[in-house]
């Protein structure tokens, strides 16, 4: 029986320390690089502070409450399905958006942005809420071959 | 000389009062301000746990690890430093780095969107900073949060072409950005390590409200959602999966002669150029200089190769291209062509991309063209009618359109 054996926790903070002092050394070059670059301009600033404030405040607040919301609105049961479908459309939604707004068409070059990026955006939602009502519909099949409810377990009605 | 630090002052004991300075408490900010999301308790999602967040973490660390691995190799093949080099072979190696690069951006959506929400009580913590070293933290993680989601907006936006939103030139801001989030990636690695040590090796009760998403139901969520992001897009260098990509912002079989454009004849403003009857194509050597017109080319031995057009923005689409080879085109000045490297311009007066510098392993390789037909059809005038440099392995961009002078150098 010796002493605890400390070598493990001490690796741990080298390698801790040796991160930290990497990863500030890379974003030190990414600032100076940065600047250094004619083509980034103010204009990159402005959008790396846009997308974080658009992000953290509007975005994601936006998407606890409809998370919320879902939570008030629909029965205990399918809730989990409901939410589930709702993260993946809108994830689909932040790929689709600005194809389906079209902006980046020009009029000679009709290769690209080919396709009608709007009724494809509504196929994969049907996709999606389908899946989700199949879903839904084999875990009240389970729960109800498993027998009555759980008596423990909260109305479903709010 | 040294004034300031008193005898027997260390670098070491400098360092430590200077981390312990750090380190101090800062003073506690009046409690009045914590209100809203501020308040305890503000949040109240039973799924948030930190072995969540690792899992989510682990998962991100690697896809950008993937982005930024692949990125890098794009931005090196298209500004090559002098210790860089690429093979031609194999062919479609670029399409394979390039499509993984753009197909792993758009997964990271939903990847970053619940690992951001996993933590979002945390943007509101209280006291904001206990001392200096913690805020340093902070903003570190802010610059972490801001530079990943301008990797995804910035790379969304310009796969879809819209640039308007972006006041910066993509390519310049989409690189600088990367080091910064890859940095604030390390570095946050190295803060949280202990974190996710404990929360991956000890169990965690998979708690959650009654009806609500447990955490395996999340991951499997943010699972989904990417495959179904991958699926709608990936076609565009699958062809395969063409039919199922709705949200592709190309087709690969789809454009003049079933191939993609980039840049057009009119957005070129080469249009009249390139139907010019006294258009020659120079070939300059060190020695000599050689004109060719449309006739000579196509009287040199022509080869038909079958190559990928690879586009940076992640599509890609295969054409079979009818030529001369470049090399032929080199030994006509009297440069070796196994080792030479070749400066190819366009008609184009201006453009960034009017240019470019084929390497030797590209210049040297049989299946480097200066092609005249696509398909077995005269280019397309968008395609790059009269002729077109085309090179496997290498992205869209760097295979010059409208060639009208090649310089041949000796590899040194």
């Amino acid at each position: 029986m010796g002493l605890p054996d400390h070598r493990p926790e001490r690796v741990v903070k080298i390698a801790r320390r040796c991160l930290a002092a990497l990863g500030a050394l890379v974003m030190a070059y990414a600032m100076i690089g940065a600047l250094a670059d004619a083509d980034v301009r103010p204009g990159a600033l402005i959008f790396l502070i846009g997308v974080l404030v658009a992000h953290d405040g509007l975005l994601l607040p936006l998407s606890i409450a409809a998370g919320v919301l879902a939570g008030r609105l629909v029965p205990l049961r399918q809730r989990a399905v409901v939410k589930a479908a709702l993260v993946v459309s809108l994830a689909v939604t932040i790929v689709a958006f600005p194809l389906v707004l079209g902006r980046g068409r020009a009029a000679d070059n009709p290769s690209l942005l080919p396709l009608h990026y709007g009724r494809g955006l509504l196929e994969i939602y049907a996709i999606i809420w389908a899946t989700a009502a199949v879903a839904g519909g084999v875990q009240a099949l389970h729960r109800r071959r498993a027998g009555p409810p759980d008596p423990q377990s909260p109305p479903a009605t709010p | 000389m040294v004034r300031d630090a008193g005898p027997g002052v260390s670098p070491a004991d400098l360092l430590r009062r200077g981390v312990a300075w750090l380190r101090q408490p800062l003073p506690a900010p009046p409690v009045a301000l914590r209100r809203g999301p501020l308040r305890r308790g503000a949040f109240d999602s039973k799924l948030r746990s930190p072995r969540l967040t690792s899992l989510l973490g682990l998962a991100l660390a690697g896809a950008f690890t993937v982005c930024f691995g692949t990125g890098l190799i794009s931005h090196l093949i298209q500004h090559p430093p002098s210790w860089f080099w690429w093979p031609s072979r194999p062919v479609g190696l670029y399409r394979v780095t390039q499509g993984l690069h753009v197909a792993t951006g758009l997964a990271c959506v939903p990847l970053l969107g619940v690992k951001l929400w996993s933590v979002y009580p945390r943007l509101f913590a209280w006291p904001p900073a206990r001392s200096l070293a913690h805020a340093i933290e902070r903003a570190s993680i802010a610059a972490l949060v801001a530079a990943a989601l301008f990797q995804l907006v910035s790379g969304i936006f310009n796969i879809a072409r819209w640039y308007a939103p972006m006041p910066f030139f993509f390519t310049a801001g989409h690189y600088w950005s990367a080091w910064l989030a890859i940095g604030a990636l390390i570095a946050h690695i190295g803060v949280k390590l202990p974190i996710v040590r404990q929360a991956l090796t000890r169990p965690t009760p998979d708690r959650t409200a009654a009806g609500g998403l447990t955490r395996r139901g999340l991951l499997g969520t943010v699972g989904a959602a990417a495959g179904v992001i991958t699926l709608a897009t990936v076609g565009q260098t699958v062809a395969p999966l063409a039919p199922v990509s709705v949200l592709a912002p190309r087709r690969p079989g789809t454009g003049p002669q079933r191939l993609p454009v980039n840049k057009t004849a009119a957005g070129a403003g080469v249009r009249e150029a390139i139907f010019d009857s006294a258009y020659r194509l120079s070939v300059v050597g060190p020695a000599r200089t050689v004109s060719l017109s449309l006739n000579d080319l196509a009287g040199l031995a022509q080869h038909t190769v079958v190559l990928p057009i690879s586009c940076v923005e992640g599509w890609s689409s295969t054409g079979t291209w009818t030529g001369v080879r470049l090399r032929d085109l080199v030994a006509l000045t009297g440069v070796d062509p196994d080792n030479a490297e070749a400066y190819v311009e366009s008609l184009q007066t201006s453009g960034r991309y009017r240019a470019s510098t084929v390497a030797p392993p590209h210049t040297r390789d049989p299946f480097t063209l200066v092609a005249l037909r696509l398909g077995g059809e005269p280019l397309h005038p968008d395609h790059g009618y009269p002729a077109r440099l085309i090179a496997p392995n290498r992205p869209g961009v760097l295979q010059t359109k409208w060639v009208s002078r090649i310089t041949a150098r000796n590899a040194s």
